[in-house]
């Protein structure tokens, strides 16, 4: 309740003020957002990578493109688990402050897209957070949300595979956050088209 | 570098001009990229749009190309995955000159220009790629095959300017002459001429042309005696010859032809006799160049000596019906120019595989059933057929069999090849159900005939439209006269048929609406093929059977013999008759839409007035049916 005293007279770091400053204009760009955790409670779990890409004018620019696996060493030492996958990976690793701090820059005041997004905002909130900052400002939009409201469903979720097999997205074998990042752009630009976005 | 990037780099590098580009060139090519998904008859660009900085390849789905030309759309080509469209940027300044609109929904890739052009410049390949598939102005498949890989074009007035264009385009012509010494016999000569079936040969000392045989000198100075099959070729040689540079344009080949009064020119490499010889345009290769005229291909389709050759010709068949239709051709003439046609390629066929095989052991017939037995397969529809040969001593028999099973897998094979489909009912000759002798056959047209109904599962009444495509006529004859007289005054049988037309679903509901399929991938779309089409042909079948009416197989033909044997109901007939002409040229166009048997029309794209023409067309059927069952009385199987 009183929060917003507390955080009054706080100092935010420079990367936050640069992103808060962005949103006195709006945006056509949308950036899409697909992230991997560790599990589904954001007060526990952390961000293992992070993908996405930009949407510019109903498409999708590949080098628009921001892609990075989590470096969590300390998560996994707690828990007591291996890390060499991370460590394998051969994509860009970053520690978690330097990746947040890089994504943010990246998504400036764009609208967010994803799939079940609101899962994923919390993710970066409670990891913002811990870096001192507040909390995401961004537009986010929901492709699940967007083929219920395009069928006039209520009843049910719909996991991104089951999207992408009625919207005829080929699947690939390869599973990262960036091949979801892709085929939820893709699905996306379907979506917003059949719903008359502009 | 991300993964995606990777992936699309991935994609590209299977198809031509990518394939001469290094992975890394393309994971640099690939970041700069635009992914664009087009809805659904979504335009890309128009004619006359300012150009765009990129250039495009499929991803997935399918782009129509198309000009409009006195305000008709004609369709340029069909772009599918891996081919690359929209170049114009890349050589020319002004607008786009075709419109390019997405067939279904499709996912391209938009490559910059700016990007691109470096890779270009420094790569000749993949230079030369591009001006080919820019310059390409022709939807010759054979063309496609000899440029290896997809070309696009983009700069062509297609309809109304393409006589004139034509003039101006190369030639293919046989690069691969048939040659021979200035000391060969003339009667090897022509033995030679003969297996390679070319109609001449031209005389070379170390590969310089210096003189030519065709078959009109084995006529005028052989066969008339002034010369012994046996002395030199160079006595009957035409000498010296007419040559030509590569690269010689139908006008001016055709210009040379006439000015020396010769059928054929030779092309060497400076355009003189006195460097290598290259290649031979005979009049016959002009003739190609012009059209994909009917005579042309029948006679291409004698030639072939390979499922391959086929294929291209039955691939200039489909255009041939393309814009057949498009020129409004009468419907039942396509019908027939097409089946010719088909006819031909089967025979051809059935000729490549006994060229293999050997002469076989015993007379037969090779008899098309079903739609091509009916002279009414304009699309690439399942191939079905039978087997029949003479009866033969028993103790033969298992080879002559053997053989002909033999015959029948090759063949069938070699139509697959082609395009044509096995039947999925296996209904063909290769099958050891349908390749008998003629006592076998007979037993089974008698049981089929006098006991329906007790093995019925294999009784399809395709079998009752036949027609011979190779082989002894006897043997048809022998057939249709078994069918014709078991046919006479059998009630049972024409109940059982009766009753198998009737059975099909009906196309309207109550409320005279379209009943489409209800799930599977063709939901929503209306199955024409078995709700439209196949009863008016159970139709017409059965009637003829029953009014003895023989050799004519083609459902409109039959439907208009019957308006005159029958002359009470010629209405109903006659009626028939044009509807199934209508419903069979929806089925067409669909099909030529879609590349497929255009079984299943999508209604939502028919305008209204062209599914009220559907709908009127269906209710000739209502009263053919009524008529079906006065007649026969249906009682037995219903």
């Amino acid at each position: 309740m009183l929060d917003w005293l507390k955080n009054i007279n706080k100092e935010y770091p420079e990367f936050w003020k640069t992103y808060v400053s962005k949103f006195d204009k709006k945006s056509s760009r949308f950036v899409i957002l697909s992230t991997e955790t560790s599990g589904l409670n954001p007060d526990k779990d952390v961000i293992l990578s992070i993908g996405s890409f930009a949407i510019i004018d109903n498409s999708i620019v590949i080098g628009d493109s921001f892609e990075t696996v989590l470096l969590q060493y300390k998560f996994f030492h707690d828990n007591g688990l291996s890390n060499e996958f991370l460590v394998e990976s051969k994509m860009k690793k970053l520690g978690e402050p330097d990746a947040i701090k890089l994504f943010i820059e990246f998504l400036g005041n764009s609208v967010l897209v994803g799939h079940h997004i609101d899962f994923d905002v919390e993710m970066i909130n409670a990891a913002l957070e811990r870096l001192g900052c507040g909390r995401l400002k961004n537009e986010a939009l929901d492709v699940d949300v967007m083929h219920r409201k395009l069928n006039d469903v209520n009843d049910k979720q719909f996991s991104l595979d089951e999207l992408c097999a009625t919207y005829k997205i080929t699947k690939s074998d390869r599973n990262s956050s960036s091949e979801d990042a892709y085929k939820t752009a893709l699905l996306f630009l379907k979506l917003k088209s059949r719903l008359g976005i502009k | 570098m991300n993964t995606i990037a990777e992936h699309i780099a991935d994609f590209l590098k299977e198809y031509p001009p990518f394939n001469h580009l290094t992975f890394e060139e393309l994971s640099e090519i690939a970041m700069s990229i635009r992914v664009v998904n087009l809805d659904k008859h979504k335009t890309l660009f128009q004619i006359n749009d300012v150009l765009h900085d990129s250039f495009y390849v499929v991803a997935s789905g399918v782009i129509n190309l198309s000009v409009i030309a006195d305000a008709e759309e004609t369709l340029l080509n069909k772009c599918t995955e891996g081919d690359i469209f929209g170049l114009r940027p890349f050589f020319a300044k002004n607008n786009y000159m075709m419109t390019a609109k997405a067939r279904e929904e499709s996912i391209v890739y938009a490559i910059p220009i700016a990007t691109f052009r470096p890779f270009v410049a420094n790569n000749s390949e993949v230079l030369n790629f591009l001006l080919e598939s820019f310059a390409v102005n022709t939807r010759n498949p054979k063309d496609k095959e000899n440029l290896i890989g997809k070309l696009i074009s983009d700069n062509v007035f297609y309809s109304d300017q393409q006589s004139e264009m034509q003039y101006f385009q190369s030639l293919s012509y046989n690069i691969s002459p048939l040659k021979t010494t200035i000391t060969a016999i003339v009667q090897e000569v022509a033995q030679l001429m003969t297996e390679t079936l070319k109609n001449n040969v031209v005389i070379c000392e170390n590969n310089l042309p210096i003189g030519i045989v065709t078959d009109s000198d084995m006529r005028s100075k052989i066969a008339t005696g002034r010369y012994p099959v046996t002395v030199s070729v160079d006595k009957i040689m035409s000498s010296p010859v007419i040559t030509v540079v590569e690269n010689v344009s139908l006008a001016e080949a055709q210009l040379l032809m006439l000015k020396h009064n010769v059928t054929h020119l030779c092309v060497t490499q400076d355009g003189t006799d006195k460097s290598d010889l290259k290649g031979i345009i005979s009049e016959h290769d002009l003739i190609v160049a012009q059209a994909n005229n009917p005579g042309v291909l029948i006679k291409e389709i004698k030639r072939s000596q390979n499922p391959k050759e086929l294929k291209q010709i039955r691939e200039r068949l489909t255009d041939l019906v393309q814009t057949s239709i498009s020129k409004n051709i009468p419907l039942s003439h396509i019908f027939n120019i097409a089946s010719e046609i088909n006819l031909a390629i089967i025979k051809r066929s059935v000729e490549l595989s006994i060229l293999d095989l050997g002469s076989p052991p015993a007379r037969f017939a090779w008899l098309s059933i079903g739609s091509q037995g009916r002279k009414e397969q304009l699309l690439l529809t399942d191939q079905d057929s039978i087997l029949i040969f003479e009866d033969v001593s028993a103790d033969k028999y298992r080879d002559v069999k053997d053989y002909f099973l033999k015959l029948g897998k090759r063949t069938t094979a070699t139509l697959e090849k082609i395009g044509y489909e096995l039947c999925p009912n296996g209904h063909m000759g290769s099958n050891m159900l349908w390749c008998k002798s003629l006592t076998d056959w007979t037993k089974q047209y008698d049981s089929w005939m006098n006991t329906p109904g007790e093995n019925s599962n294999d009784l399809s009444s395709i079998f009752f439209d036949y027609e011979i495509t190779f082989g002894e006529q006897r043997i048809e004859d022998a057939i249709g006269n078994v069918v014709f007289k078991n046919a006479k005054n059998n009630t049972l049988f024409f109940d059982f048929l009766g009753n198998d037309a009737l059975r099909k679903n009906s196309p309207l509901t109550f409320f005279k609406n379209f009943i489409v399929e209800e799930e599977g991938t063709n939901k929503d779309k209306f199955d024409i093929k078995t709700r439209a089409l196949m009863p008016l042909i159970d139709g017409a079948r059965l009637f003829t059977l029953c009014f003895d009416i023989r050799g004519i197989n083609n459902t409109f033909q039959r439907f208009k013999q019957l308006s005159i044997t029958d002359p009470k109901h010629a209405e109903i007939y006659l009626s028939c008759a044009e509807a199934f002409l209508i419903l069979s040229k929806f089925r067409t166009l669909e099909g030529l839409k879609n590349d497929n048997s255009g079984q299943f029309i999508n209604l939502n794209e028919l305008s209204k007035i062209e599914k009220e023409k559907l709908k009127n067309a269906l209710a000739p059927m209502r009263e053919l049916e009524e008529l079906i069952k006065n007649k026969f009385q249906l009682t037995q199987f219903s």
